[in-house]
């Protein structure tokens, strides 16, 4: 999915940095050659800060990419995004990108099933943009933990033809993970294809429905990360066809090649 | 040169245009780096570690950021010799530039298979026999952290290849000059020093280790000097070359390691920060001699010793 000029270091300035819903923040850069570049599900490695106490980058999956421009939604889980939450327009970082494989969407899909939970809705906002483009009739999934938690809701809403909401705390939409709002979708919408992001035991469940429906299915999974560039071999997937590097095999891979890690129904998170 | 600065130093047989290279397990095969790095200006290339057999590696998570550094606990993956040199070998020999290949082995006998087999690869330029990774639970670390098994690997080892045979030591010892002197004995040209540290990180939050296999290997400026004192230690116990790696992100630090007796130095963890690192390195030592009125990059080797100075 890299276009012709492939990956490259490009410096990147800040142009606006936001929080868009309870701990998640929206960064803008100006990168214009790596948002003329990047595909859907594609990422970006991110350096954060200079100095020798951040030695490793941070990998983020592009949400939107438009005139020069790349949109990056960001939960704060550590130091490095809690820096990234203090940065002001024109600071400059920079970041290796486009990286890794992104969405495949067939030529002949006609409908497809987006499914997000939480921070998975991330990669799904260029690929929702792609589907539109295409004509394809989206039904998109959103969960979260709570209204308040519910990640880029009006865009997809603007893009799709509908949109189903789930919180655990029934805050919005159904009341429950965002599995349960997937048998049905897959029942009444019968899509061609199913794109999921969001914690694995929820991405492994609705592999598991997808599977059951006959329905292909891709993912778009997270690992720790290292080099970004398929070096170091710390960020693999077990699949059917050995270990697979996240960061130049995936990060987006077709559901029924993974060999997911067994994990109780109690750890999923909307 | 394109530069005043004789950049050129000898590793046994091996000549190097410059004293960068590149530490096994951060720059894959070189092919992930090609597309950031012109790879024939570099010293060498050094590969991941090769074993006789495929590696699956360990579980993950499979690293961790620490301050200053990380811990990996990759464990090896490899696909096996014959696949590293249909594949990597192979696309690596059009790259005009030597290629040191890291071996492991699970085994005396492994290793010796896997050298044998390099040995008779044209474009193999020279070997690094790892004893010293502590991600394995037979092999690696094993070998390195005792005298008689240490001297015994590199004994078998050297029987099996002409090709020069550069020993990576672990820092995880006692007396590291004791190890380096045992390997030097048998027949080592050059010994590269150090492989990364034994270390831990917890979450706090789970209450679990953070890496699948508990402990993990550290590397980054947070080694260094643990590094540039074992280089110092080795340098001045040994006669054949060192090549000095730990924690090099710039020339500055490549100096260091010059100074402090390393010949050669290896850029590791940089990678994964800045993947041209290795090249900064190479422009800013050419610089830094310059700078310093020093006409041959090879008369920084040692000069920090008492005995020594510019």
């Amino acid at each position: 999915m890299c276009d012709e000029r492939g990956a490259a270091i490009e410096p990147v300035a800040v142009v606006s940095n936001e929080r868009v819903a309870d701990d998640v923040g929206r960064v803008v850069f100006d990168a214009p050659r790596t948002a003329a570049s990047i595909a859907p599900g594609q990422f970006v490695h991110l350096r954060i800060a200079r100095g020798a106490d951040f030695i490793l980058r941070r990998p983020f999956s592009v949400h939107r990419a438009y005139d020069g421009r790349l949109e990056i939604l960001y939960q704060v889980v550590g130091r490095g995004t809690k820096v990234l939450a203090e940065a002001i327009p024109g600071d400059v970082m920079d970041v290796i990108g486009p990286l890794g494989a992104g969405w495949s969407v067939p030529g002949d899909a006609t409908r497809a099933l987006v499914v997000a939970g939480g921070l998975g809705a991330a990669p799904m906002g260029m690929l929702v943009e792609e589907l539109a483009a295409r004509e394809v009739d989206v039904t998109f999934a959103l969960g979260a933990p709570s209204a308040g938690r519910l990640v880029a809701r009006q865009l997809f809403e603007s893009l799709c033809r509908r949109t189903l909401v789930a919180t655990d705390d029934g805050s919005a939409g159904t009341c429950g993970f965002v599995t349960v709002l997937t048998p049905e979708a897959l029942e009444r919408e019968r899509p061609d294809v199913v794109y999921v992001c969001g914690p694995e035991p929820m991405q492994r469940i609705v592999a598991a429905q997808c599977a059951e429906a006959g329905v292909a299915c891709q993912v778009s999974l997270e690992r720790l990360m290292a080099c970004g560039v398929g070096a170091c071999l710390s960020c693999v997937v077990a699949t059917s066809d050995g270990l697979k590097r996240a960061c130049v095999d995936g990060p987006v891979f077709d559901a029924a090649t993974i060999a997911w890690e067994p994990s109780g129904d109690a750890e999923v998170a909307g | 040169m394109s530069g005043r600065v004789d950049m050129g130093v000898r590793i046994g047989e091996l000549e190097l245009r410059n004293p960068v290279m590149t530490a096994s397990g951060t720059f894959g095969s070189g092919r992930e780096y090609a597309q950031f790095v012109d790879l024939s200006r570099l010293g060498a290339v050094v590969t991941k570690g090769v074993s006789v057999d495929s590696w699956a590696g360990n579980e993950g998570p499979r690293i961790v950021e620490t301050p200053s550094g990380m811990l990996n606990s990759i464990g090896l993956q490899n696909p096996g010799v014959e696949q590293f040199c249909e594949n990597d070998l192979a696309w690596l020999a059009g790259q005009d530039v030597p290629v040191v290949v890291n071996v492991v082995g699970h085994s005396v006998d492994e290793y010796v298979a896997v050298t044998e087999r390099l040995d008779a690869e044209a474009a193999v330029s020279a070997l690094e026999v790892n004893i010293s990774c502590p991600n394995v639970d037979a092999g690696g670390m094993v070998f390195g952290t005792s005298c008689p098994a240490a001297a015994e690997v590199v004994r078998a080892v050297r029987r099996a290849t002409r090709k020069t045979l550069i020993v990576k030591l672990s820092p995880n010892v006692t007396d590291i000059a004791e190890i380096a002197r045992a390997v030097e004995a048998q027949g080592a040209d050059a010994i590269s020093l150090v492989n990364t540290l034994l270390g831990m990180a917890i979450d706090t939050r789970t209450r679990r280790p953070v890496l699948a296999r508990g402990f993990g290997g550290l590397s980054g400026p947070a080694i260094r000097p643990v590094a540039v004192r074992m280089v110092w230690q080795v340098a001045r116990a040994v006669d054949v070359p060192v090549i000095g790696m730990g924690g090099i992100t710039d020339a500055r630090d490549a100096a260091e390691f010059m100074l402090a007796g390393a010949t050669a130095v290896a850029v590791g963890t940089a990678n994964f920060m800045d993947p041209t690192s290795t090249v900064g390195v190479v422009v800013g030592l050419e610089r830094y001699c310059e700078a310093h009125g020093i006409e041959r990059v090879a008369h920084l080797v040692g000069a920090a010793w008492p005995e020594k100075g510019l």
